[in-house]
C-alpha cells in the first residue's frame, strides 16, 4: 500500500526535539511516520531540556527496531546523542524480536513499528521483551483492549498477546504481535460512547501481597460506580515485583482502560485514586475517547482512512503529536474545539471537550 | 542497521560484590545493587560484562547474571572465577588480576573498557586501580553512587574516572604550575632562556623528585654546581622528601688524617689532638644531603670508606669500635674527567659507577649567551639586596656590557664566578647607583687583561698593548684578528732599535726566500694603517 503518492514532498523532514512536549513521543511518532511514508528525517535537540539530555536506551531500542524493519541508515544512535539522521529503506514484513533494556516499555516500541509493518503488504510476527506495564506509557491492556479494536474497525488486522507481564525495575515481560496485511481502510467515526456494557476493575499483582490489591479495590468500590462483583485481584508471573490497577469500561462505542501504577513506597490508595480520577473525568464528560486513547488514534487514522472522534480537550502531548504528523503529511488533523488551539472548549459535565477530525492518507474502501 | 562510524563496544570488568550486590531474593529489586544497576543506566549501554566471582559466590553471580539479562538484554555477561583464596591479600589479589589482564584479549580499536570499582574488597579495588594506572587494564574506572533516599527503585548514578590527569584541564595547569615552580627553584629564580639549559633543569627536576640515588654534577669551574646542589636540596625539602641538613664540603680542602676525621668523624683519643668525639660530616648529613664538591680530589682511602657508606649506609669513624649509620643522598661535583682519573688509578672505578648513575653536565657561561641578560638582572638584584642600595645600568652601558659579555672574545673562563665578580665590581664603583659606559669600558678592559693568554708576559697582554698604542676607544673597534697581529708587531717594535731592525725580524721568512727586499717600507705601511709611526710603536709600554 503506497502512501507516498505523487505530489508528496520527499526530502528529509526536519524536526526540532525542543518543540512542544518534546520527549521521546516526538521521536517515536517520527520513526513510525518515516517508516510508513518512506520519508527520511533529521531531528535535533532531542530531549534538550531534560536532566539527562539526548537519547536514552529505551529510545535507542525504538530507533534500532525501526532501523531493523526497514534496513535504515542511521547516524547519531548513541546514548546521549541529541541529533539523529534517519534514512529508512523499504519496510520488510517478517518475524522480529526486540528487547528493551532498563525495563523500558515494550508497548511504546510496539507502537513505533506496528503500523509501518501493517502497511508493508505482508504478514509479520513480532515479539518484544521489556516492561509491559510502565508508568508514562500505555499498559498492554490499554493497547489490546482500547486501541487495537478501533484499529481493527479501521481495517487493520492486528492482534496482541501478553505472554508475560513485566514491571519496572526488573522488566522481563513479553508481548507478541500478529500482523496481517490490511485489506481495505474505512474511516473511524466515534461520536458517542453508547451504552456501557461491562465495568471491570483488576488489581494485577506480581510478587506483591494480595492485601495491597484488596486495598486498591476498596477505593474503587468506595469512590466509583463499580461494584464489588466487578472487582478482582489477579496474580501474574513476572521476574520482579509489580502492581497495576486497571479499570476497563466496555461501551457500545468502544472500550476505555484507566490505569493506576503501583510504585515502590507508593500507597495503594494513591494508586487507586490515580485510575479512579481519570475514569471519573472521562465519565462526567460523556465523550467516548479518553485523553491517552485520543493521542494514540491520531497516527493510525492519518495513515488509514481518517475519521473523527469526540474526546477531552487536547493536551500538550496531543498538539505535539499533531505537529509531527503535520511535518510528514501536512495539516491532516483538525481539532474543532479545544483550548490549546485557541478555540473555545465545549464544556460537558464540567469537563472541557473537543472534536478531532483526521483526513486519512489512504483511500477509503468503496 | 548500517551506521557510518563503527561504535566502540563497551566492556565493563567488575567483581561480584559479596555485600553490596547481595540481597534476599524477594526484596532484591527494591535494593540498590551496583553491579546490576550499572547495567540499568539509561545513558550507558554495557555490551559486555566480565564478572569476577569469588569462590562461594556462584549462586549470587547466577542471580545477578539472570537479573542483568532481564534489565539489560544488550549485555553479554561472562563469569570468571577468581583463584585468589584470600582477597584481602595484596600480593595474591594483584597477581590474580595481573594474570587476567595479561591473558585478556584487549582490543582498544573496537572496544572501550571500564573497570567497575564499587564492589570488591578494598585491596581488590586498590589492585584494579593500580593495574588501570599502569595500563595493564587499558580502562577507565567507573564508580556507582546509590540513589537518593526514597528514589523509587532508581539505579543510582555512575561516574567515570579517567586516570589520565592530562585530560583534566584544571589539574594539568596545577601540575604545570608546580613544575614551573620547581624549575624556578632550581634556576634560583633566574628566568633563563637557553633552551638546552632549561631542558637540563627540567630533567634534573624530574630526577631529583623521583630518585634518591647519587647525582653527579660536572662542568667547568664557576658553572654553578654548588648553587645547583643547594637548590636541589631546597626543592626536595620543600616537597618534604628530605628532613635532614645539607652538608657541603670541597674535597680539595681535605688532606691527610684530617680528611678522614672531617668526613667520617673520630672518637676521643683516636689520634693525638683528638680531645673529644667528632661526629663527622656524613653523620651530620643523616636524613639529609651531602654535597662533595671536587670529589675527584678525594684520597683513595676516603673513596673506599665513602663507597661503603653509600652501599651499606654505615661506616667506621676513626678509632671507633662500632659502625655508625647515616642515610643521606650524595651530590657530587667535579670539573675533572673522572673516567681518565680511573684509568690513571686516581679514582676508584666502583665508586664512579656508584655515583654517575645520574650525571648532569652544567654548561659554562659561554655556551649560554641567551642567559647573560637574565643573570645580569639577577646579579644586580642580589647586590641590591645585600647592600641595600639599588644599582642600575644606563641603557647604553647595559648594551655595551651585554655585547661584550656575549661576544666570542668573552671566554668567561671562571664562568658565573667571573660574571658575578664583574657585576659586583661595577656595582661597587657605580656612583649614585648608576653604572655608566665609562665604568663598563673599564671593566671590559680589566676582564680582557685578566683573560689574555699573554697576560703574564712582559709588557702585558694584547689588549693592553694595542690600547696603549692606539687608545682605548679605538682599540675597542679593532677585531680580535687584527689585534693579535698588531700586538705582536708592537711587541717586536718595542724590542727593536730601528724600523729596519724591526722589519728584518718581522719579515725574516720571506727575506730568507728573497721574495721581499724592503722590509722597513712594508712595516711602515702597516703601521700607517693604524696611524702609527715607528716611534709610537717602539714606545715602551
Amino acid at each position: 500500500m503506497a502512501l507516498n503518492s505523487a505530489g508528496t514532498p520527499t526530502g528529509p523532514v526536519r524536526l526540532d526535539g525542543a518543540l512542544g512536549e518534546g520527549g521521546g513521543q516526538v521521536l517515536r511518532t517520527a520513526l513510525a511516520l518515516s517508516l510508513a511514508t518512506g520519508r527520511p528525517f533529521d531531528i535535533v535537540n532531542i530531549r534538550a531540556k531534560r536532566a539527562k539530555p539526548g537519547l536514552l536506551r529505551q529510545h535507542l531500542t525504538a530507533v534500532n527496531a525501526a532501523a531493523a524493519v526497514s534496513s535504515a541508515e542511521v547516524e547519531g544512535a548513541e546514548p546521549g546523542s541529541q541529533t539523529l539522521r534517519f534514512r529508512p529503506g523499504a519496510v520488510r514484513p517478517g518475524e522480529y524480536a526486540f528487547q528493551v533494556g532498563t525495563a523500558g516499555s515494550a508497548c511504546l516500541v510496539a507502537q513505533t513499528i506496528l503500523l509501518p509493518l501493517a502497511l508493508a503488504g505482508g504478514a509479520s510476527s513480532v515479539v518484544i521483551e521489556g516492561g509491559t506495564h510502565n508508568p508514562a506509557a500505555p499498559p498492554f491492556d490499554h493497547l489490546a483492549e482500547a486501541w487495537l479494536p478501533h484499529l481493527r474497525t479501521m481495517g487493520f488486522r492486528i492482534d496482541a498477546t501478553l505472554e508475560r507481564a513485566g514491571f519496572y525495575p526488573a522488566g522481563g515481560g513479553r508481548l507478541r504481535l500478529g500482523i496481517a496485511p490490511a485489506a481495505a481502510f474505512r474511516p473511524l467515526v466515534i461520536e458517542d460512547r453508547g451504552a456501557i456494557l461491562v465495568r471491570e476493575a483488576r488489581a494485577v499483582m506480581a510478587l506483591i501481597p494480595r492485601s495491597v490489591g484488596d486495598r486498591e479495590l476498596d477505593v474503587v468500590v468506595r469512590s466509583s460506580s463499580l461494584l464489588r462483583a466487578d472487582c478482582s485481584v489477579v496474580t501474574v508471573d513476572s521476574p520482579g515485583p509489580g502492581n497495576v490497577l486497571l479499570l476497563t469500561i466496555r461501551c457500545e462505542g468502544g472500550t476505555e482502560v484507566f490505569t493506576g501504577f503501583g510504585e515502590h513506597r507508593r500507597r495503594a490508595e494513591s494508586v487507586a485514586a490515580e485510575a479512579v480520577d481519570e475514569m471519573r473525568e472521562w465519565h462526567a464528560s460523556g465523550v467516548p475517547v479518553g485523553r491517552h486513547l485520543a493521542d494514540q488514534l491520531l497516527l493510525p487514522m492519518a495513515l488509514a482512512a481518517g475519521g473523527s472522534f469526540r474526546t477531552l480537550a487536547p493536551t500538550m502531548h496531543t498538539t505535539t503529536n499533531c505537529d509531527v504528523i503535520a511535518a510528514f503529511l501536512g495539516d491532516v488533523v483538525t481539532i474543532e474545539r479545544g483550548t490549546e488551539r485557541g478555540v473555545d472548549a465545549e464544556v460537558c459535565g464540567g469537563v472541557r471537550t473537543s472534536r478531532v477530525v483526521v483526513r486519512g492518507a489512504a483511500t477509503p474502501a468503496a | 542497521m548500517n551506521t557510518k562510524q563503527p561504535k566502540l563496544r563497551t566492556v565493563v570488568l567488575g567483581i561480584v560484590g559479596r555485600s553490596l550486590d547481595m540481597s534476599p531474593a524477594h526484596t532484591r529489586w527494591d535494593r540498590w545493587r551496583p553491579t546490576v544497576d550499572l547495567c540499568r543506566q539509561e545513558d550507558l549501554v554495557v555490551d559486555q560484562l566480565e564478572l569476577f566471582v569469588h569462590a562461594g559466590d556462584e549462586r549470587l553471580a547466577a542471580t545477578l547474571t539472570d537479573d542483568i539479562r532481564s534489565v539489560s538484554p544488550e549485555t553479554d555477561v561472562r563469569q570468571h572465577p577468581i583463584a585468589a583464596r584470600d582477597f584481602w591479600d595484596f600480593e595474591e589479589v594483584f597477581a590474580t588480576f595481573h594474570d587476567f589482564a595479561r591473558a585478556y584479549p584487549f582490543d582498544t580499536d573496537r572496544e572501550q573498557y571500564y573497570v567497575h570499582i564499587t564492589t570488591g574488597t578494598h585491596v581488590e579495588q586498590i589492585c584494579l586501580f593500580l593495574l588501570c594506572e599502569s595500563r595493564h587494564f587499558p580502562a577507565r574506572l567507573v564508580q556507582m553512587g546509590p540513589p537518593r533516599k526514597n528514589g523509587p527503585q532508581s539505579p543510582g548514578s555512575f561516574k567515570v574516572i579517567d586516570l589520565d590527569l592530562s585530560r583534566y584541564d584544571r589539574l594539568a595547569s596545577r601540575f604545570r604550575k608546580e613544575r614551573r615552580e620547581a624549575a624556578s627553584v632550581l634556576k634560583g629564580g633566574i628566568e633563563t632562556r637557553n633552551a638546552a639549559f632549561n631542558a637540563l633543569i627540567a630533567r634534573i627536576e624530574h630526577v631529583a623528585l623521583a630518585s634518591k640515588a647519587p647525582v653527579l654534577l660536572t662542568g667547568p669551574t664557576g658553572a654553578g654546581k654548588s648553587a645547583l646542589a643547594r637548590r636541589l636540596y631546597e626543592l626536595r625539602r620543600a616537597r618534604r622528601q628530605v628532613d635532614g641538613a645539607l652538608v657541603e664540603v670541597n674535597c680539595a680542602t681535605l688532606r691527610g688524617d684530617a680528611a678522614m676525621s672531617t668526613l667520617f668523624g673520630h672518637v676521643k683519643g683516636a689520634f693525638t689532638g683528638a680531645l673529644q668525639d667528632r661526629p663527622g660530616l656524613l653523620r651530620a648529613a643523616d636524613h639529609g644531603m651531602l654535597f662533595l664538591d671536587e670529589i675527584g680530589e678525594l684520597g683513595l682511602d676516603e673513596q673506599a670508606m665513602l663507597l661503603r657508606a653509600l652501599e651499606e649506609k654505615t661506616f667506621l669513624p676513626l678509632g671507633a669500635d662500632s659502625e655508625v649509620r647515616s642515610d643521606f643522598q650524595l651530590l657530587a661535583g667535579t670539573n675533572r674527567d673522572l673516567a681518565s682519573d680511573v684509568r690513571a688509578g686516581r679514582f676508584r672505578e666502583d665508586l664512579l659507577r656508584r655515583i654517575d648513575l645520574w650525571t648532569f653536565r652544567l654548561p659554562g657561561l659561554r655556551d649560554r649567551a641567551e642567559d647573560v641578560e637574565p643573570n645580569l638582572a639577577w646579579e644586580l638584584d642580589q647586590f641590591s639586596r645585600l647592600t641595600g642600595h639599588a644599582v642600575t645600568f644606563s641603557r647604553e652601558a647595559r648594551d655595551a656590557f651585554v655585547a661584550f659579555a656575549t661576544s666570542p672574545e668573552a671566554t668567561w673562563p671562571g664562568n658565573f664566578r667571573d660574571f658575578n665578580a664583574a657585576v659586583v665590581r661595577m656595582s661597587t664603583l657605580a656612583r649614585g647607583g648608576r653604572i655608566d659606559v665609562a665604568l663598563v669600558r673599564e671593566e671590559i678592559d680589566r676582564l680582557r687583561a685578566a683573560w689574555d693568554p699573554q697576560a703574564g708576559e712582559p709588557g702585558g697582554g694584547d689588549a693592553e698593548i694595542v690600547a696603549h698604542a692606539v687608545g682605548a676607544r679605538r682599540a675597542d673597534e679593532i677585531d680580535l684578528f687584527d689585534r693579535a697581529q698588531l700586538a705582536e708587531v708592537l711587541r717586536v717594535c718595542s724590542r727593536s732599535r730601528s724600523l729596519s731592525d724591526a722589519g728584518r725580524a718581522l719579515f725574516a721568512a720571506s727575506r730568507a726566500r728573497k721574495t721581499s727586499s724592503n722590509d722597513a717600507d712594508r712595516l711602515r705601511k702597516y703601521l700607517a694603517r693604524w696611524e702609527l709611526t715607528f716611534a709610537d710603536a717602539a714606545t715602551p709600554q
